[in-house]
C-alpha cells in the first residue's frame, strides 16, 4: 500500500489501484487481500467511513483509481452521499458501488448519483475482479443478479428526474394532501401541524416544482403519479 | 414443458415474417397471428394474449417500440426484438420497454430458433457487443439525468418558466406580456439560463435543455 508514483513512466505497466470503503473490518480485510492477489490491482487503502474515504482519496498520488464503494455505510454521510461527493470532487476516478443482492433501485440511485457502477458481494470472486478491471470504460458496469434488470434500473434513473423526486416526505404528504383540494387549515388539521408550517411546506414544494400555484403542482404531480387528479365525470 | 407457447409475429416483409415462423416452428412455439403494422401487432397482442412477441422495429406505420409502448403492462411475458440495426441507446430503449432479446436481422436470422427457445425459457439474449453498447447508453442516460438534475435545481422558478416558453418558441417579447414583466427583465433571465447551462445561444440553450430533460420538445 506504499505510495508507489512510478518513476519508470510506464503507465500501462503499474497495477489499477483500488480504494476500499467498507464497513465491516473482516469484509475489508477480506477485500484487500482478494484486490493484492489479483494481478494487475492492487489496494492502496481501506476504510471504514466516507469521511476517511475523502481524506484517503484526496491524499491518492495516482491516476485514475478505483473507489470500491459499500452500499451498507450508514449514517447521515451514506453511500449516495459518498458517491456524490466522491464524484464531484475527483471526477477522474472510477467508484463502483458494491453490495449484496441489491435491489434495482438502490442501483438506479448509485448510478444517478455518479457511480460507475455496481458489483455484487454475491458473484464468484473472479467475477469480483474482473468487475474492478473492466471498469472505466464507457460502459457502466453491472455484475451480479442485478445485471438481468439493466432496463429497470434505467427506468429508475428516469424517475429519479422527475421534479417531484426531490420532494422531501414530508412535501409529498402535503402535496398529497392537497390534491384533495382541502385549505392548509384543514391540511394543517389532517397533518397535526400548524398551518402556518403547511403554507411553508406549500410554498417551498413550489419552488422546487417551479410553478406558481397549487394547480400547477398537483398538475405535475399528477404527471409523475404522485398524486392522481380525478377526471370528475 | 406441455403447454403449447403462442406466438403473434410482426414484420412489415412477407419473407422475414416466413423465416420467424419457420423458426417459431423449429423452436416448438405456435405462431397464432401474424401481423405488418404496429397498429395490427397491438391488436393482436390484446386480442391473443400471447406469450411471445417476435417484433421487428422496423414497421411502416410507426417504430415497433409504439407497441411496446401502447401494450404497456399488457405486453406479453417475452418479447424478441428484431432490427435493421443495434446502438446502444436502441437495445437500451428496448429492455426499458421490457423485451427479452434482441437481434439484428443481418446476425440474428440464422440462429432465431434458437434465440426463440431461449428467450421463451426466460434468458436475456443479446451479443456481448450489443450489450456493451447498452451499458455505455446506461452510463450516458446516468450520466445525463444527475446533471440535468443539478442544472435544474440552480434555477429560479422564474427562470424555469422562462426556459420553458423559450423551449416552446416564444419571443423575449411574448414572453414578457405572458409573465407580465418587462422585455429587459426576460433578457436578465435568458441571460442568467444561458450562464447556468453553458450555452451562448438560444438553439443551443434549448437543445442543451432538452438533453438535459428540462424542456419537452
Amino acid at each position: 500500500m506504499n505510495d508507489t508514483t512510478s518513476e519508470d513512466g510506464r503507465k500501462s505497466a503499474s497495477p489499477l489501484g483500488v480504494v476500499v470503503v467498507e464497513p465491516f473490518a473482516v469484509v475489508r480485510a477480506g477485500l484487500v487481500r482478494t484486490i493484492d492477489a489479483s494481478p494487475g490491482l492492487e489496494a492502496l487503502a481501506s476504510v471504514a467511513s466516507a469521511d476517511e474515504a475523502m481524506v484517503v482519496v484526496d491524499r491518492l498520488r495516482r491516476g485514475r483509481s478505483v473507489i470500491l464503494v459499500a452500499m451498507g455505510l450508514a449514517g447521515e454521510q451514506d453511500a449516495y452521499w459518498l458517491i456524490r461527493a466522491l464524484r464531484e470532487r475527483f471526477p477522474g476516478h472510477v467508484i463502483l458501488g458494491m453490495g449484496a443482492n441489491a435491489d434495482p433501485n438502490a442501483i438506479s440511485r448509485a448510478l444517478f448519483t455518479g457511480a460507475d457502477g455496481f458489483v455484487d458481494k454475491n458473484v464468484e470472486v473472479e467475477e469480483f475482479v474482473a468487475a474492478i478491471q473492466a471498469s472505466g470504460g464507457d460502459e457502466v458496469v453491472i455484475v451480479g443478479p442485478a445485471a438481468a434488470s439493466v432496463g429497470t434500473i434505467a427506468e429508475g434513473i428516469e424517475r429519479r428526474r422527475s421534479p417531484t423526486f426531490r420532494l422531501t416526505r414530508r412535501e409529498r404528504e402535503v402535496l398529497v394532501v392537497a390534491s384533495e383540494g382541502l385549505t392548509a387549515r384543514e391540511i394543517a388539521d389532517r397533518l397535526g401541524v400548524r398551518e402556518r408550517t403547511v403554507t411553508t411546506h406549500l410554498a417551498r414544494i413550489y419552488g422546487k416544482l417551479g410553478v406558481g400555484n397549487r394547480l400547477a403542482a398537483l398538475r405535475l404531480a399528477a404527471r409523475s403519479g404522485l398524486v392522481s387528479i380525478s377526471q370528475d365525470e | 414443458m406441455g403447454d403449447t407457447v403462442r406466438a403473434v409475429v410482426v414484420a412489415a416483409h412477407r419473407t422475414v415474417r416466413g423465416v420467424i415462423e419457420l423458426a417459431c416452428r423449429e423452436a416448438g412455439v405456435t405462431v397464432v397471428e401474424r401481423a405488418e403494422t404496429a397498429a395490427a401487432a397491438t391488436e393482436a397482442c390484446r386480442s391473443s394474449k400471447p406469450e411471445l412477441l417476435v417484433l421487428d422495429l422496423e414497421l411502416p406505420d410507426a417504430d415497433g417500440f409504439r407497441v411496446l409502448t401502447d401494450l404497456g403492462d399488457g405486453c406479453p411475458r417475452s418479447v424478441l426484438v428484431l432490427a435493421d440495426r443495434a446502438d446502444g441507446d436502441l437495445v437500451l430503449r428496448a429492455l426499458r420497454l421490457g423485451a427479452r432479446g434482441y437481434v439484428t436481422k443481418a446476425e440474428g436470422l440464422r440462429d432465431l430458433a434458437a434465440t426463440i427457445r431461449r428467450v421463451v425459457a426466460g434468458e436475456r439474449v443479446m451479443t456481448p457487443a450489443h450489450e456493451k453498447d447498452a451499458m455505455g447508453a446506461l452510463g450516458r442516460m446516468a450520466r445525463r439525468a444527475r446533471e440535468g438534475a443539478d442544472v435544474e435545481a440552480g434555477l429560479t422558478p422564474r427562470e424555469r418558466q422562462v426556459l420553458e416558453l423559450l423551449g416552446g418558441g416564444f419571443t423575449i417579447g411574448q414572453i414578457a406580456s405572458r409573465l407580465g414583466i418587462s422585455p429587459r427583465t426576460v433578457e436578465t433571465h435568458v441571460a442568467k439560463l444561458y450562464r447556468k447551462l453553458g450555452v451562448r445561444t438560444r438553439v443551443q440553450a434549448i437543445s442543451r435543455a432538452a438533453t438535459l430533460g428540462l424542456v419537452d420538445l
